[in-house]
């Protein structure tokens, strides 16, 4: 279960960030502010080769003593970032791949609903449907 | 609606007849999600022309009639059924053979009124409306009401004045999306319009 999702756009603006418990949102609009840095040192790292041969999940970012941010991003330069809590080991890397094809179909989605202008901020509520059933359930 | 299933395995597609100009016209295929995606890309630029929901509305209508009495010939041409001799017929032929031709969908037909005059068609899927999410400031537009001219301006080639509207969207958080049709009277073809 995800602590934080972040949607960024090409231009590194955050399209959509969602975090729960909602007190400490601030913490976490930094630490998807600075895995950035690591999202875009990746990208060119691989960027040599051809463009084809680069995944679009970047796997872990980096791990700090309380959680792991992992990165996805698409071939429009578009950005997934999400903040898992380190407590729950039971995540494996498959799952963190299924979530991050979800949130990919619903970006889709949305991309296609014509009163979306891209560049725009994200209000679907199907969308936040989604990402709710992506979060951890805070009691 | 989810089309996580749809994408990547392969798309929805949809039968386009071409207008009935030549016996060797056939059939196509078409990727139903450019239909879909057209169809927001007008909606969408009507908005910005007219700024008010009412006005729109009454735009998609206009355009829907002037597709309707065009389809209609088509609609004669290709499907070959005859003159129906009552509203119930005509309610069949729309919901089974029209909806089904042109937008690979079958509506059901219930809530005829007592005097068999009026019905309403249940749509469960509307191809027209897939990923769309109404904003809030466009709460009164009526996304599908092209479908609403088209029917209306169909209907009036073959005779028949007809009332129709809207009466559940999904759009707006209904369970399916429910059109109204209502017959008001036959039309004699005694003066052309316009000329009283």
């Amino acid at each position: 279960m995800a602590v934080c999702v972040a949607v960024i756009a090409k231009e590194n603006y955050p399209l959509y960030i969602r975090s729960v418990p909602t007190e400490n949102e601030l913490k976490f609009h930094y630490t998807v502010h600075t895995s950035l840095d690591v999202v875009d040192e990746k990208i060119s790292a691989m960027g040599k080769a051809l463009v084809d041969q680069r995944e679009l999940y970047l796997g872990l970012l980096y791990p700090t003593e309380d959680y792991k941010v992992y990165g996805y991003v698409t071939n429009s330069k578009v950005k997934f970032v999400m903040v898992v809590d380190s407590s729950n080991t039971a995540l494996r890397d498959n799952e963190i791949r299924s979530m991050f094809r979800k949130l990919h179909n619903s970006y889709t989605d949305i991309m296609c609903n014509p009163f979306y202008n891209p560049g725009d901020r994200i209000h679907s509520r199907a969308f936040d449907n989604m990402v709710n059933s992506m979060m951890m359930q805070v009691c | 609606m989810s089309r996580q299933a749809g994408r990547g395995t392969e798309s929805k597609k949809m039968y386009w007849y071409l207008p009935f100009i030549s016996p060797s016209a056939s059939m196509h295929l078409m990727n139903s999600e450019l239909f879909t995606l057209t169809y927001g890309a007008l909606v969408t630029q009507l908005c910005k022309d007219y700024e008010n929901d009412e006005d729109v509305n009454k735009q998609l209508d206009k355009m829907g009639y002037n597709i309707g009495v065009r389809l209609i010939e088509d609609f004669l041409a290709r499907s070959n059924v005859g003159r129906c001799h009552d509203f119930r017929e005509t309610a069949d032929v729309i919901a089974k053979i029209a909806f089904k031709m042109y937008l690979g969908i079958t509506p059901s037909i219930t809530n005829w009124s007592p005097g068999g005059d009026e019905f309403s068609l249940i749509l469960e899927n509307n191809p027209l409306v897939d990923f769309v999410e109404l904003p809030d400031n466009h709460s009164t537009l009526i996304y599908s009401n092209l479908l609403c001219g088209v029917l209306r301006g169909a209907l009036e080639m073959v005779q028949m004045a007809v009332d129709v509207k809207f009466v559940q969207d999904t759009l707006k958080g209904d369970s399916v999306t429910e059109i109204r049709m209502k017959f008001i009277r036959r039309i004699e073809d005694n003066l052309p319009a316009g000329e009283e």
